[in-house]
């Protein structure tokens, strides 16, 4: 679309820092490796030969960002494409950002260094609320100004997707488009739109492909305080977005070239996607409700995706990703398969994702034969109450079942998840938690016997965050001081030498939850917090809640009219414009069930 | 069962991938590659390989090494040109040889020299430097500070600097050619020479080019047999200090 993509002299341009000047860059940050590509199965193509580039960028760290398979699928799917080429950049560490700034220097795409305000498409992920502030901090660095009214001919089409999608309008205004839903087909799509003459035409494209919100094509109506409100179409743009998503996984295009990091990442190893969506219905859970329905990959193609993804890796070993993958029905079949088949060759199976049962820990002890590393299991409630409230289908009985399989098998380290702050919680149940913990410390330890030296409970406690599309939407998220109590209750409850307790700072789920529900004026708070200096705000040594609170103050708003309203069930949300396929009565009637099976 | 050797360059490409990634990256080609490693005995086992004295994060180098075990024999022609195939850009199969009984723990603990082709680009004094050097080997001591160690400590520099000469001088740039002491028992650091001569100030663009590994005269550990008269002793000869 733009005549620079195609000019002769761009490619110089491009390059325009010199490798020397790079160099020293390089020179003066941790891991420069994050900022070098080159790596095993990275994609070169020549500029010229494509009729439009696209920078897909992970706001946060590489180490972050390479381990997220959605960028790996994308990025897949457009380089495989003749027309298309993609490249990629990350949030540059504090450290880069401020040898760029110092030098005036823009961020690049890793692979040709090209500033990201020359691409033809930035695309972006939303991975989670509190890496927002990056996501305009990559787009400054990159040359490219962050709101999308400020955009001109000459700049790239920014179009964002990912978890964050389904309530997008906290980064509406920063992006020309977002992809609601799942992108291995409509990135296509998308790019194909993007090649459009002008920026007008590539906008109208845009929000003719299915799943994309255009937000300038929208105005939003506030009706009060906090998320209430709606997004009212202007010019025939639909009403409703609708999310996109992918019918049949076992079609769908799968990366088995994964680029090898030389950097260690949070996954270091093949990522086998084997199931997409849940169906177990968890009230909390946002991803439960937005990826539905769960569809499975077979046997045989994950067999063969593996076989592949082993030899152009050289990884050691194939993480099974999926929500449960123990949900899946040939779950028992795939991993003995893998097993017979990578085990005689030193390559290791891991299934991240277990349920606490019998069942789970019986498939583990099949995949782990050799190193007992440790055992996760999520009963997110310490009450069988509470559990009924969050439609987490787990009794006690079978948390012991699993515990007591763990244990007569070997494993002496067990990890558990928990929140506080779910609705309708009182303290006593927050203590329950450190009852809990404390019967499987005595049971562990007449189970392992002479082994009981070895025990580990992990108890890691987050805080409950109500999310747009769940039966939760509607519901005040616990205020901090609250969390904070609560925390404080679990520490005097959750005692012994055994038992480790880490927790997730509350002050960050408060933003968390305010973003969550935002609207577009919560995006000028974000706007706000990242000139203060926001940035990897996920990181807790780098989040600073004052700045937040200040900028909330300075835009007139207040950040517990978001995270902190108690919402009505017919009032207009800033969200009801994109439907996730489960509509608001049904959500409606899970959250009257929710109060009703906590009675009892 | 059989043993190999490699020697390998680290060129600019993957001059910024530390020596622990490098490893990683090295074995995960060699999986790609189809070669068998002989696997440890043992609760956790890991593939028999060991790497030569590891390069500082920056720097490149033409006389890098990796001794490795494979279940069955193989032509090391076959090897190289197989490995070669699967290796990120920048790293570069220079030869592979088949060292027979090779035992895993000979390692390369002997190596306890390397040289170093240093450039330093931007405004030089060539007087400066040339003064610099002369007044660097006749010290006595040279004490630096470590402070990446604790508790942080000096050490003395002056023994470990086997020689040190001005190769090429310009306006431009200066290149310097040294011979340190290396390897687990405490070496000096190509960077530490440079610091010691003021050189990277002006932010002066160095670089840091390894281009041997040697067993000095003194070097006490065991050698590894059949290496050195491939590479290495033969081909530049250990230092005379």
């Amino acid at each position: 679309m733009r005549i620079a993509a195609f000019c002769p002299f761009t490619f110089s341009f491009c390059l325009a820092m010199r490798d020397s000047d790079f160099d020293v860059l390089l020179s003066r940050v941790v891991k420069p490796a994050r900022y070098t590509d080159g790596e095993w199965n990275a994609v070169h193509k020549e500029p010229r030969s494509v009729r439009a580039r696209a920078a897909l960028i992970y706001p946060d760290v590489y180490e972050v960002g390479m381990s997220h398979l959605g960028l790996q699928i994308l990025y897949h799917v457009l380089n495989s494409h003749p027309d298309f080429a993609a490249e990629r950049a990350f949030a540059p560490w504090p450290d880069m950002e401020a040898e760029l700034r110092s030098r005036g220097l823009p961020l690049t795409s890793l692979e040709s260094r090209t500033p990201l305000r020359e691409f033809d498409l930035i695309g972006i992920t939303l991975p989670y609320e509190l890496t927002y502030a990056n996501v305009l901090n990559v787009l400054d660095l990159g040359g490219v100004p962050i709101r999308a009214a400020e955009r001109g001919e000459e700049d790239p089409i920014v179009v964002g997707g990912g978890p964050g999608a389904v309530s997008p309008e906290p980064m509406a205004e920063f992006f020309d488009a977002i992809l609601v839903g799942e992108g291995e087909e409509a990135i296509i799509e998308i790019a194909e739109a993007v090649t459009a003459p002008s920026r007008a035409e590539a906008l109208e494209k845009l929000a003719q492909v299915a799943g994309v919100y255009v937000p300038s094509r929208y105005e939003a109506v506030f009706d009060g305080p906090g998320p209430r409100g709606a997004l009212v179409a202007r010019g025939g743009a639909p009403e409703r977005i609708e999310r996109r998503i992918v019918e049949d996984l076992e079609a769908a295009p799968f990366p088995t070239r994964q680029i090898v990091p030389f950097l260690d990442t949070v996954h270091s190893r093949v990522t086998l996607e084997i199931m997409r969506g849940c169906a177990r219905g968890c009230r909390f859970c946002q991803a439960g409700a937005t990826y539905r329905p769960r569809r499975m990959r077979s046997v045989e193609t994950l067999l063969r995706q593996a076989e592949e993804a082993v030899a152009t890796t050289g990884y050691d070993e194939i993480s099974l990703l999926a929500f449960t993958s123990v949900d899946h029905t040939e779950i028992g079949e795939l991993t003995a398969r893998l097993v017979e088949r990578f085990g005689p060759r030193g390559i290791g199976i891991a299934l991240p994702s277990l349920r606490a049962d019998a069942f789970s820990v019986e498939l583990a002890n099949t995949i782990q034969q050799v190193r007992k590393t440790g055992l996760t299991f999520a009963p997110e409630a310490a009450s069988d109450r509470l559990r009924r409230v969050i439609r987490k289908q787990l009794t006690e009985d079978d948390l012991f079942a699993a515990a007591e399989a763990a244990f007569a098998s070997g494993w002496t380290r067990l990890k558990l998840y928990f929140m506080i702050g779910l609705p309708t919680e009182t303290d006593d149940e927050v203590a329950a938690i450190g009852e809990l913990v404390h019967r499987l410390t005595t049971y562990a330890r007449s189970a392992l016997g002479g082994k009981q030296g070895r025990l580990q409970i992990g108890v890691s406690v987050t805080a409950f965050v109500p999310k747009p599309h769940t039966p939760f939407q509607w519901t005040p998220q616990e205020p901090t001081d609250g969390l904070v109590r609560k925390l404080g209750v679990l520490q005097r409850t959750l005692r012994g030498r055994h038992v480790k307790l880490s927790w997730s700072d509350p002050a960050t789920s408060a933003l968390e939850a305010a973003i969550a529900r935002g609207d577009r004026r919560v995006g000028r708070v974000i706007e706000g917090a990242w000139r203060a200096g926001a940035r990897f705000d996920s990181w807790g040594e780098h989040f600073e809640p004052s700045r937040w609170q200040q900028e909330f103050e300075r835009q007139d708003l207040r950040p517990e009219d978001y995270a902190n309203a108690a919402l009505g069930f017919d009032e207009r949300l800033a969200w009801d414009h994109v439907s996730c396929g489960v509509g608001k009565e049904a959500l409606r009637a899970e959250a009257v069930a929710a109060l009703d099976e906590g009675k009892s | 069962m059989a043993q190999f050797i490699c020697r390998y360059r680290k060129a600019p490409e993957v001059r910024w991938i530390s020596h622990l990634d490098l490893k990683r990256t090295l074995e995960r080609a060699m999986r790609r590659a189809g070669l068998e490693l002989e696997l440890t005995k043992g609760h956790n086992p890991h593939p028999k390989i060991s790497y030569g004295p590891p390069l500082p994060l920056g720097a490149t180098g033409e006389a890098e090494l990796l001794a490795f075990h494979l279940e069955e024999g193989a032509d090391p022609n076959a090897i190289k040109e197989r490995l070669s195939g699967q290796l990120p850009p920048g790293i570069e199969i220079a030869e592979v040889w088949a060292v027979p009984g090779y035992k895993k723990k000979e390692t390369f603990g002997e190596v306890d020299l390397a040289e170093y082709v240093i450039t330093v680009t931007g405004r030089i004094d060539a007087e400066q430097v040339r003064e610099g050097v002369g007044k660097l080997l006749e010290s006595e001591a040279l004490m630096v500070q470590r402070g990446g160690e604790r508790p942080e400590r000096e050490v003395d520099l002056r023994p470990l600097i086997h020689s040190l000469e001005v190769a090429e001088v310009s306006e431009r740039e200066v290149t310097l050619r040294a011979r340190l002491t290396t390897g687990s028992h405490g070496g000096a650091r190509p960077q530490e020479i440079v610091q010691l001569l003021g050189l990277e100030a002006n932010d002066n663009v160095v670089r840091y080019h390894r281009t041997g590994v040697f067993a000095s005269a003194e070097a006490t550990a065991p050698r590894p047999r059949g290496v050195w008269r491939r590479w290495g002793r033969s081909r530049t000869g250990p230092s005379k200090s």
